[in-house]
């Protein structure tokens, strides 16, 4: 089912924007007891493309379902416990039409302190995958206004981005440094529709839940966070649930990723690269399923600098090819047609150049501007562009304007 | 002689002085009981990772806006940290729910009055008076 931005999701976030204006614009930020907190942040962007849609109908003009609106509250009682949770509504494209959901609500025990710590987690987590997952959807937060689509791959973003589980999470001091690690036992959501695109390439009549994975990840900073080294691993999985005339069988698919993360921070620079291969299985959908097991590889490097207080400049690298073993896709295109529903090559891969120019004129606001040149459309929602398809080579340009407190 | 020895005292006032002084102090409410921190707890104490005070007592961190002179005094001679890391840091934990972020004030005076009025309270400032009702920390 596709779903559309609704005008009572436009009157929610209308009803939203009112409540936040309504507090002082000085101090949004506040205790009202020390131990309580509350932060939020909001976002609009436009998009314009030659070719292909991002954030509505980009490609006849300014595009603007590009918003994020989000808060938070958090509270300590004790220095051991911590409460937290968070609501988000975003809207992008027809990938996402601005439902309030729950981002996280979770309680956090600290089981160890001093040099060496130790602590537990539950309820609904964000997944500590790459660099950047767990705070994806803060603009201030993420690399620039469009992920790196290579690891933060927006078509399972859901998949990939919270869920109920348990977590144990540690750090260790020693003389060369810091090492964090976090394991999860989770169970992923899936609600959006494009996930079906990508398991199945079209949207089946059934539907695709969650089953029981798992995620791990360590992190090592070393020379006083100058130098931040990751891998995150796992096995994500989900079930699909046929309808009762459907062409599938009950099959599972399972993503077992591997991401290996650098980061290197300097007073004016800061460089991150990551590198992904994710092993995708399918599991008994019936012989109508003309897919077969694939690894994915992808990775970005990016450069930012900020050449003034209050200005960044950032460029990126970044490549998606969703099979390693048909990067050009052409297998894929003869299978497709042999199957009776051909589908272009460059569905397979993405290579995305990308400038972007950030200012930040307060320390809540933040002003960006990003061009991509793309060669492929690995990295675009299919259900943007229905009922055609993505084309191969095209430009996107994007501004956003963000607030945080 | 005597000469030799006021000499001598001027040579040591000169050294002593022109030893480089650090632009920044650490300061807690006067009721901690810990004059010393190892640069590793404070920075699990300043990054909102660390919660307690090594002897257990709740902490409470307060710090001067990203762009005060002070604080980034503070994030890279006292922590060996640039200012933008911290505010990663922070910003990590707080929208994602794994970490509360540091009370911020607005100036050196609000933070001196604020840590002295907190107990569990630990900042810093440029420079300490004294009679300021506040305990020094040394950071090494």
């Amino acid at each position: 089912m596709i779903r559309y931005a609704s005008s009572r999701s436009t009157r929610r976030l209308c009803l939203f924007g009112s409540l936040l204006l309504g507090w002082s614009g000085q101090v949004l930020a506040f205790e009202l007891n020390e131990a309580l907190q509350v932060h939020g942040f909001l976002s609009q962007a436009a998009a314009l493309t030659n070719r292909n849609n991002v954030g509505g109908n980009s490609s006849d003009g300014w595009a603007f379902e590009l918003r994020e609106l989000g808060a938070n509250v958090s509270w300590r009682p004790d220095p051991d416990w911590l409460l937290s949770a968070q609501g988000l509504m975003r809207w992008a494209g027809r990938t996402d039409d601005g439902d309030l959901r729950l981002d996280y609500g979770f309680v956090d025990r600290t089981l160890l302190t001093g040099d060496n710590r130790l602590g537990i987690q539950l309820g609904k987590i964000k997944n500590s995958y790459g660099l950047y997952n767990t705070t994806r959807d803060v603009a201030h937060t993420r690399p620039g206004i469009l992920m790196p689509q290579s690891i933060y791959w927006d078509r399972i973003r859901d998949f990939m981005l919270a869920a109920p589980g348990v977590s144990l999470y540690g750090e260790h001091n020693g003389p060369l440094g810091t090492l964090n690690w976090q394991a999860s036992v989770l169970k992923p959501e899936v609600s959006a529709t494009e996930v079906e695109y990508v398991n199945f390439l079209m949207d089946m009549p059934g539907r695709l839940k969650g089953r029981t994975s798992w995620l791990g990840q360590a992190m090592l900073e070393l020379d006083h966070e100058r130098w931040r080294l990751g891998v995150s691993l796992g096995d994500m999985a989900m079930r699909y649930a046929p309808a009762g005339i459907d062409p599938l069988q009950p099959g599972t698919t399972h993503y077992r990723p591997i991401v290996l993360s650098l980061e290197h921070n300097r007073e004016t620079w800061t460089f991150a690269a990551e590198y992904t291969e994710i092993a995708v299985k399918y599991r008994d959908h019936g012989p109508m399923f003309i897919l077969s097991d694939n690894t994915t590889q992808a990775y970005y490097v990016q450069a930012t600098w900020r050449f003034e207080p209050r200005w960044q400049a950032y460029a990126r690298y970044d490549a998606l090819y969703v099979s390693k073993g048909d990067r050009r896709g052409k297998q894929f295109e003869a299978l497709t047609a042999a199957a009776g529903m051909p589908l272009p090559g460059h569905l397979l891969y993405a290579e995305d150049i990308t400038v972007g120019l950030r200012h930040d004129p307060t320390p809540g606001w933040s002003l960006s501007l990003e061009a991509h040149r793309v060669r492929g459309a690995a990295g675009l929602a299919r259900v943007d562009h229905l009922p055609g398809l993505p084309e191969k080579g095209w430009n996107l340009l994007l501004l956003q304007a963000a607030y945080r407190f | 002689m005597r000469l030799g020895r006021v000499l001598g005292i001027m040579l040591a006032v000169w050294l002593l002085s022109s030893l480089p002084a650090r632009a920044v102090e650490v300061i807690a409410h006067p009721s901690v009981a810990i004059p010393r921190l190892n640069l590793t707890y404070a920075k699990g104490l300043f990054s909102m990772r660390q919660t307690r005070w090594p002897d257990g007592t709740r902490a409470w961190v307060f710090v001067l806006p990203d762009n005060h002179p002070v604080h980034g005094a503070f994030s890279k001679e006292v922590l060996n940290l640039y200012p933008y890391q911290l505010r990663q840091t922070w910003d990590r934990q707080v929208y994602s729910g794994t970490g509360q972020a540091p009370i911020e004030v607005a100036s050196e005076e609000e933070m001196l009055r604020r840590v002295a009025n907190t107990p569990g309270a630990i900042g810093y400032v440029g420079r300490v008076n004294p009679h300021d009702p506040v305990r020094i920390i040394t950071v090494d």
